[in-house]
């Protein structure tokens, strides 16, 4: 298992977040190199890549940057998206607040490369103490010329603007996202028919999460190939893997893409907490399929080999569990959790978040039935594929997860 | 676009390319269930009712969303979409209160309608397990709401964001705790807010002016052109007779048609019926003195005989029918016809939706008709007023006003005129669109129209 820090290179450089810190590590070295190429290239570059986004979904980057309209003759915008709100996902906010320059310096490229002016970057609303440091961080790019009309005097102009969230995990989602930053409620919008950008305002947009754009001047730097130097063929490059849970070292740790899931928990998390067994991990923050001890030794990090197994990457937030863990809490947590935050436009999610939550509570107060749990099953089917966007479906590959993989504890429950 | 094939349930339609296809399904009558969906308001997506299947898609797809396209194969039954809708229907129950007994939208509610058709006549949730909201808000503009009813289909907000563009109403709260609410400090305060009373399919929404005072099933609806003012607008008066008494009006409601008002009338236009029903002239006076049909006719011809200059006044909200009718017997009696338009105007009524300054509903049928509009201010002999309100202002010897509601102002002779709703014929909107309205309301003792005074006073049989 090899180091890699692309995005991670000055998480342990004391006040990186610091200009003239972050400028003697390299900080905004790439603008000239990236300058000099047109915006086409750049986006070419991107696809040549492989960059994949990192928000969750996994879509090829590049091919999104040339869904953006390249005559420049309409207002566009970047939407660099910072909502990180899923439970065991918090690996934007080590960029934010460890290395906030490379984000801006991949924020200006970016803008270049898709021809627009402006950024917005849609923060979490919770992420007060890391939304300071970014400003800061902004402040003084502005006050070195580094931001605002003329980039460091390349000719380009770039604005960047942080908007706080209220604090609803839906506006992660990129729809509901651009509504909330239009002033409105974040409610997911229907899905286009085909391939299109976002809009924003009726502005063609942008969409990327913070760790795909804060990884494009490594990129520009070192080429395709320097990218693509690490991970695998399919998933190149390296993701900000984040691990919690009952391990040793909670944390947001920089690797390849194809790293096997063990060795990662043993070497990063430093093994499970007081030499207990392996129970569940939930791989890619709470929305991806928990898989089990057996399923977890084979695992291997990459989007690829995650859906082989059931399950999927998601944002590499890794929840492990130990052989202690009550699997029928744990899901009455995580439908808390989705009962609080469906948006509740769909009638599927609206209701069967709420429902399959209140029905787990008869469980787990002892007061269930086989048939409760049946009926918990039967809802995740009301919530596959029948919504707006892709919450109920995560919900329903949860609930699937959960019930199917240890069915026999919720038995137990019922039976007592 | 061009015009293509599409099959659905094993039949062929044809439609145009791109239509949307919950749109070609009611224009076909073809069944299929949705609440949030409106020909106005457009496709939301969020109830998710409109699922039907579609041949090569993996999942079922939402009718509201979906552009039809040539060669297109659509299935709205058969048992795997029946299930998915069965699923969406029984969640959308879960939160109900389904007390449909004492629930005023009963009989019209899409909720209602919809699980009789999948048969899941009663929810399996404890009523301490459901979700409470407040049942009884006043939100201005005689509109009340019930939130626990309420389905969520956001028509309601979506109407006033998008059409009015007011902003008063808004979701708030998310998941199951979502409801609809006025902005904070806001109430419902805008001229056409009633609509959303039609809009919402759920008995959430419901009208002060109209709750509880009928259940809809006693009533019978008639197409009829709205009086309030020039536009025109179309609506269904809703109207019920119960024995012994006369029928009443309950409501008018808005009747779609994209060239006048789209879907929906202002609440001036909607409460006007209030007004069409109270003061009613209903009997025949000489001298204020109420009298028989053969004296009052007697009362006519004599002062008709008296001789001398005769103005007569014709109502710009006759039909057209009547005003031609009133010129042609003018004509005979070498009277002078006018029908004053300014008198109608009212500048703070007019908006530049659908309201128009212009308040009498058959103006541009007087213009048609070229029927003068200068009142001559020369004293007079004899007025005969077809109920026009300017009566009074005319210096006459003696008069004769002939008029649907009581009125200011004394006349020698007083005649019953039946109003717009108790006669049929036709009026000429502001754009020059021409509408005929049928007769809606039959009294136990029917009131003669223009016409048929007409015809009585020229010496025909009643
Ligand atoms: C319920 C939900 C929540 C999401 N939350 C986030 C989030 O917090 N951050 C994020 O970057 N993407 C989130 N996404 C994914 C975004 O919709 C979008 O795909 C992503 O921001 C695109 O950027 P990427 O291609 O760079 O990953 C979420 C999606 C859903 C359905
Ligand atoms: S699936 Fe859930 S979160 Fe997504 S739009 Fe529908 S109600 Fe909102
Ligand atoms: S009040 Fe009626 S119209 Fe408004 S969202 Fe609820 S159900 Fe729909
Ligand atoms: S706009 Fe005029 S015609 Fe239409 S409902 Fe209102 S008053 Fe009646
Ligand atoms: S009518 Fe199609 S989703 Fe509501």
């Amino acid at each position: 298992m090899r180091e890699c820090r692309i995005v991670s290179q000055k998480f342990d450089i004391y006040q990186s977040h610091k200009l003239d810190i972050a400028k003697e590590h390299g900080a905004y070295s790439s603008l000239k190199d990236a300058f000099a190429l047109s915006p086409h290239e750049i986006v070419e570059i991107i696809k040549l890549s492989g960059l994949r986004g990192k928000g969750g979904g996994g879509a090829p980057a590049g091919a999104k940057w040339a869904l953006m309209p390249q005559d420049g003759a309409q207002t566009s915008y970047l939407a660099v998206n910072c909502d990180e709100s899923e439970p065991g996902t918090f690996k934007d906010r080590q960029i934010i607040s460890k290395d906030p320059h490379l984000l801006l310096e991949g924020i200006i490229i970016t803008c270049y490369a898709i021809r627009s002016h402006s950024a917005y970057i849609y923060i979490r609303g919770e992420y007060s103490q890391f939304a300071k440091i970014l400003q800061e961080a902004i402040d003084e790019a502005y006050g070195a010329g580094i931001l605002g009309a003329d980039v460091m005097g390349l000719g380009y102009g770039v604005d960047v603007t942080i908007h706080r969230g209220a604090g609803a995990y839906i506006c992660g989602e990129k729809s509901a996202m651009l509504e909330s930053l239009e002033g409105k409620r974040g409610h997911p919008r229907l899905k286009p028919k085909r391939p299109e950008p976002e809009w924003y305002f009726g502005n063609p947009t942008l969409v990327n999460n913070v760790e795909t754009i804060t990884t494009v001047p490594y990129i520009i730097k070192h080429g395709a190939n320097g990218y693509r130097a690490y991970g695998t063929e399919q998933s190149p490059g390296t993701l900000l893997f984040a691990i919690s849970g009952h391990i040793n070292k909670p944390g947001v740790y920089e690797a390849e893409f194809g790293t096997p899931m063990m060795e990662y928990i043993n070497r990063y998390g430093g093994g499970i907490r007081g030499g207990k067994k392996l129970k569940a991990v939930i791989p890619g923050g709470a929305s991806t399929a928990v898989l089990t001890a057996a399923e977890a030794e084979c695992a291997i990090l990459d989007y690829e080999h995650m859906r082989t197994i059931g399950s999927a990457l998601g944002t590499g937030g890794m929840i492990v569990m130990d052989e202690d863990t009550d699997m029928v809490e744990a899901l009455k947590n995580l439908l808390e959790f989705y009962h609080h935050e469906s948006c509740g436009q769909c009638t599927p999610c609206r209701e069967g978040t709420g429902w399959s939550d209140t029905l787990l509570g008869r469980v787990l107060d002892g007061k269930g039935s086989n048939e409760d749990i049946d009926k918990i099953l039967e809802l995740a089917k009301t919530m596959d594929g029948q919504t707006i966007c892709v919450f109920a479906p995560a919900v329903a590959i949860v609930i699937r997860a959960f019930i199917g993989k240890f069915r026999d504890e919720f038995e137990a429950r019922v039976n007592r | 676009m061009s015009q293509i094939e599409i099959v659905i349930d094993e039949k062929k339609y044809a439609a145009q390319e791109g239509l949307l296809l919950i749109d070609l399904l009611i224009r076909e009558g073809l069944k299929v269930p949705y609440f949030c969906y409106h020909e106005a308001l457009g496709a939301d997506g969020n109830c998710r009712m409109c699922m039907v299947e579609i041949e090569g898609q993996k999942r079922p797809q939402i009718a509201c969303d979906t552009n039809i396209k040539e060669g297109m194969i659509v299935r709205t039954k058969g048992q795997m979409i029946e299930s998915v809708r069965r699923r969406i229907l029984e969640l959308e129950l879960i939160n109900h209160p389904v007390d449909c007994a004492i629930c005023d939208q009963a009989g019209e509610c899409k909720l209602q309608d919809f699980y009789m058709d999948y048969g899941l006549y009663d929810s399996k949730i404890d009523q301490a397990e459901k979700v409470h909201h407040k049942k009884h808000i006043d939100l201005g503009s005689n509109v009340m709401l019930d939130q626990e009813r309420c389905v969520l289909c956001a028509r309601c907000t979506r109407f006033t964001s998008d059409i009015t563009k007011t902003h008063e109403l808004g979701i708030v709260g998310r998941g199951d705790h979502a409801r609809v609410t006025t902005m904070p400090g806001k109430k419902l305060d805008n001229p056409y807010a009633m609509n959303v009373v039609d809009l919402c399919p759920v008995g959430a929404l419901t009208s002060k002016d109209f709750r509880f005072a009928q259940r809809v099933w006693f009533l019978t609806s008639t197409p009829s052109v709205c009086h309030g003012c020039a536009k025109g607008c179309n609506i269904f008066i809703d109207h019920n007779k119960e024995k012994y008494k006369d029928e009443r009006i309950y409501r008018f409601r808005p009747r779609p048609n994209a060239d006048v008002n789209g879907y929906f009338i202002c609440d001036a236009g909607r409460l006007s019926y209030k007004e069409l029903q109270e003061n009613r002239q209903l009997e025949m006076l000489i001298d204020g003195m109420v009298s028989k049909e053969d004296e009052a006719v007697a009362c006519y011809h004599k002062l008709v005989a008296d001789g001398g200059k005769i103005v007569i006044l014709a109502d710009a909200n006759l039909y057209t029918e009547e005003l031609e009718a009133i010129q042609k017997y003018a004509h005979i009696l070498g009277a002078q016809l006018c029908a004053p338009l300014e008198s109608y105007r009212d500048e703070s009524f007019g908006d530049d939706w659908l309201k128009s300054s212009q308040r009498a509903a058959n103006a541009k049928g007087v213009e048609k008709l070229g029927i003068a509009q200068i009142l001559s201010t020369d004293p007079v002999a004899l007025l005969i007023n077809f109920n026009h309100p300017d009566g009074s202002k005319i210096k006459a010897q003696k008069s004769i006003h002939l008029q649907t509601h009581q009125m200011e102002g004394k006349a020698d002779l007083v005649l019953p005129l039946a109003p717009f709703s108790e006669s049929s014929g036709t009026l000429v909107n502001e754009d020059g669109i021409e509408q005929f309205c049928p007769k809606a309301i039959w009294r136990n003792e029917p009131l003669m129209s223009a016409i048929e005074w007409i015809d009585l006073l020229q010496g025909g049989e009643r």
